[in-house]
């Protein structure tokens, strides 16, 4: 981390209890944008996505899992073994410097360990603590457990994704766990925001169920609202999906619409400029028509040919990048958006960089911490334990 | 759909291509903390409305764009939706029903763009909080989808070049995982099986206990070469069942289950009842509204008032906020607005 840069959240100290994926990528957010993120891990195993693969190279060793890699970019890493009376006193001591403690425990569990949020606002009352949970802090599924299929499920995303006439289909990214994540950035810096007028932190609930429901926002409210029940079907608008090219798919998208009349020219098919097909409306009422009248010049075409005619004409076209391609884009590369990064376990590597970039207090790039990496750092020069003490603690399991 | 996803909005209308309306655009900008827009590159700069400009009037102001592709670069004027960017961003190949198949959309493109710019906004509040420094924050869409949902794949494809195949509903390293049919129609139930402890727990559900030990099923494995065969016999249990039903059953026992709920069942939920998600509007809109991803302990959050009408705010910003005539009011009449779906 450049320390001379300017950043929005380099006078944050945040106490990172998160692990696996929804709490990680918010305190990794939190991370490039300058706050100090102490990730405090198991002693041993650390953080279980360190467990979790893929691995680089097929290395299950805790310091070569990729997810992990990738989600904790830019933070310290300390063990500490929570289940003892010394680590929470160490935890405690911890807190009272920090601004922001993170959580994603199942909901039981923090106040189990003597650590609730009554307990925190005691020890230092300008915590905001961010606890992120499956279902909440509060109802009758407050305990369950889940895997991404099953929340992406309960949340009705599920059944919105997938052909109409097969099962509903799981989503390949793990959207809920990413948009909780997102979410719980949003609200920590709200509740930090609301802290610089009152003096005081609070406590923030964060449901990745939740969250999840803002995907189907729309629909959800179209169904309490208007009584309709949205389901698995193709885009009612026509053209507007992938067709087939001669290398591959372009998505072939109608819209903004009072330019499709000029736009459907590029298909060299006199049949679709017919009036009947002017309005959106119509085009809905034939879409099977209409898309069979745009398949016989995409076939002579490639998907990137086809991508930058449909823009020419101020349609918003796109094309189906594989990760080669992705990684290649002009708009990508010109942008700077990946950034190579070094790790002493796998190397060098791109990785994607900011997820938005500010211009007075840009994104910083740093790779993910080694397990314990900076025991030594935040025990010794922090806390002020010496190396004897710090042994100590390490051979009872405490750090 | 309007009245929930613009609630607690006020709405004023100005025609930016009338210097009069632009005139009151800057008047807006002086006494605000954030302007937001997402026109592709190009647009705001021929309203003389780019950060350059804007900043005159405020000089801690805090501008976020959101262009489908991002402020610079050669895909800047494109125009571009949540299939543009799915599609371009290469996360489109991730959904589908088995490797090579038919790539499928995700739920939800434009609302990760949409955090993303909420995350942008706040991040440079907080900037602003501390040093009275505004900025200009250029927030792509194909980036904050891109780096919010895939960065754990392309980093994979960076290290090993591999491609991530689509697996429909089963998971990468676990079995079983799926989502299997139950009793009603359309209706289905996932569930995920991570440990063995988790495995034996649905072995007795399932009234066979002996499959914890079974050969076929004994260890992760195992499992993996036979997941064909245990979705069949966990089908053969779920078919009987309403998919609810299900859902209770296996998370009784400890099991990571979910029903796939129609959005529908997702407004009759009772656990989202009980959390008293649903909102009422403290304007007196009859309908519930969805309520908040997170709630705070000072303040859950309200619904003050539905997605407003059209200008329903014109009179109250120009007159009582800006201090203007009545005849600096913009009217709206219907033949004035067009919308979105006429031909030209």
């Amino acid at each position: 981390m450049d320390e001379t840069m300017k950043t929005a959240l380099g006078h944050l100290r945040i106490i990172d209890l998160t692990h696996y994926m929804a709490g990680p990528y918010c305190a990794k957010l939190m991370a490039g944008f300058g706050a100090e993120v102490i990730k405090i891990e198991r002693p041993g195993t650390g953080d279980g996505l360190r467990g979790l693969g893929p691995f680089y190279r097929d290395k299950a060793d805790g310091e070569h899992s990729i997810p992990f890699l990738w989600l904790n970019t830019g933070k310290k890493s300390v063990t500490l073994n929570l289940k003892s009376e010394r680590g929470i006193a160490i935890f405690k001591e911890l807190i009272r410097e920090a601004d922001v403690v993170l959580e994603n425990f199942a909901p039981r569990v923090m106040p189990s360990l003597g650590v609730g949020y009554d307990v925190i606002r005691d020890v230092n009352p300008r915590i905001v603590m961010t606890s992120i949970s499956n279902f909440g802090q509060s109802g009758p599924y407050r305990d369950y457990k889940t895997e991404e299929i099953v929340t992406y499920a309960l949340s009705g995303q599920m059944s919105l994704t997938g052909d109409p006439d097969r099962p509903p289909l799981a989503s390949g990214p793990a959207l809920c766990q990413y948009s909780a994540g997102q979410h719980a950035y949003v609200a920590t810096l709200m509740a930090l925001f609301q802290r610089s007028g009152t003096g005081d932190g609070q406590q923030v609930d964060v449901s990745i169920l939740e969250c999840a429901l803002e995907s189907v926002e729309m629909a959800v409210t179209n169904s309490i609202h208007l009584g309709k029940t949205a389901r698995r079907a193709k885009h009612v608008i026509a053209p507007w999906d992938l067709y087939p090219c001669s290398d591959g798919y372009a998505a072939v998208i109608s819209g903004p619409f009072r330019h499709w009349s000029k736009g459907a020219e590029i298909f060299q098919e006199p049949k679709l400029l017919d009036p009947k097909f002017r309005h959106v409306i119509d085009r809905i009422t034939h879409r099977d028509e209409v898309e069979a009248l745009i398949l016989p010049w995409l076939r002579t075409q490639t998907k990137e040919a086809v991508f930058l005619a449909g823009q020419e004409h101020r349609l918003g076209f796109g094309f189906l990048a594989d990760f080669e391609k992705v990684r290649k884009l002009p708009q990508h590369q010109r942008r700077g958006f990946f950034v190579a990064m070094e790790h002493p376990a796998v190397g060098t590597h791109d990785y994607c960089g900011a997820p938005f970039k500010m211009h007075q207090t840009p994104w910083q790039n740093a790779r993910a911490p080694l397990l314990g990496e900076h025991n030594r750092e935040v025990y010794g020069d922090g806390l002020g334990f010496s190396p004897a003490e710090m042994d100590t603690l390490g051979r009872k399991g405490v750090i | 759909m309007w009245f929930q996803v613009n609630r607690n909005k006020f709405s004023v209308t100005l025609d930016l291509a009338e210097e009069k309306d632009r005139e009151i655009l800057r008047d807006l900008v002086g006494i605000s903390d954030v302007l937001l827009e997402n026109s592709r590159g190009g647009v705001m700069s021929k309203l003389g409305c780019r950060y350059e400009d804007l900043v005159k009037l405020r000089n801690d102001l805090i501008m976020v764009s959101m262009p489908a592709f991002g402020a610079t670069g050669p895909y800047a004027s494109f125009a571009g939706y949540g299939a543009t960017i799915e599609s371009v961003g290469g996360i489109q190949n991730l959904t589908g029903y088995h490797a090579g198949g038919k790539p499928h959309r995700v739920r939800e493109m434009d609302v990760t763009s949409g955090v993303m710019g909420a995350c942008a906004v706040m991040t440079g509040l907080m900037h602003r909080n501390r040093t009275g420094e505004g900025q200009y924050i250029d927030v792509s869409q194909l980036e904050a989808v891109t780096h919010g949902t895939i960065g754990e794949h392309l980093l994979a494809h960076a290290m090993h070049g591999n491609m991530n195949d689509p697996l429909g509903n089963r998971h990468r390293r676990f079995a079983p995982q799926g989502c299997y049919r139950c009793r009603e129609e359309d209706n289905w139930l996932t569930l995920s099986i991570r440990s063995e402890e988790e495995w034996h727990s649905l072995c007795r559900v399932l009234g066979h206990p002996e499959w914890a030990a079974d050969p076929r099923f004994s260890c992760n494995d195992a499992r993996r070469r036979n997941h064909d065969e245990i979705d069949r016999l966990i089908e053969a249990w779920t078919i009987g069942r309403p998919h609810r039903d299900a859902f209770l059953t296996l998370q009784a026992a400890g099991i990571p289950a979910g029903a796939v709920l129609s959005v529908s069942e997702v407004g009759d939920d009772p656990h989202l009842a009980a959390r008293g998600y649903f909102l009422n509007a403290e304007d007196g809109t009859e309908k519930r509204f969805m309520g908040m991803p997170f709630r705070f302990s000072r303040d859950p959050g309200r619904v003050r008032w539905r997605g407003p009408d059209l200008g329903r705010h014109n009179r109250l910003v120009v007159c009582d906020l800006l201090g203007r005539p009545p005849e600096d009011i913009p009217p709206v009449t219907e033949t004035d607005i067009g919308t979105a779906f006429d031909p030209e």
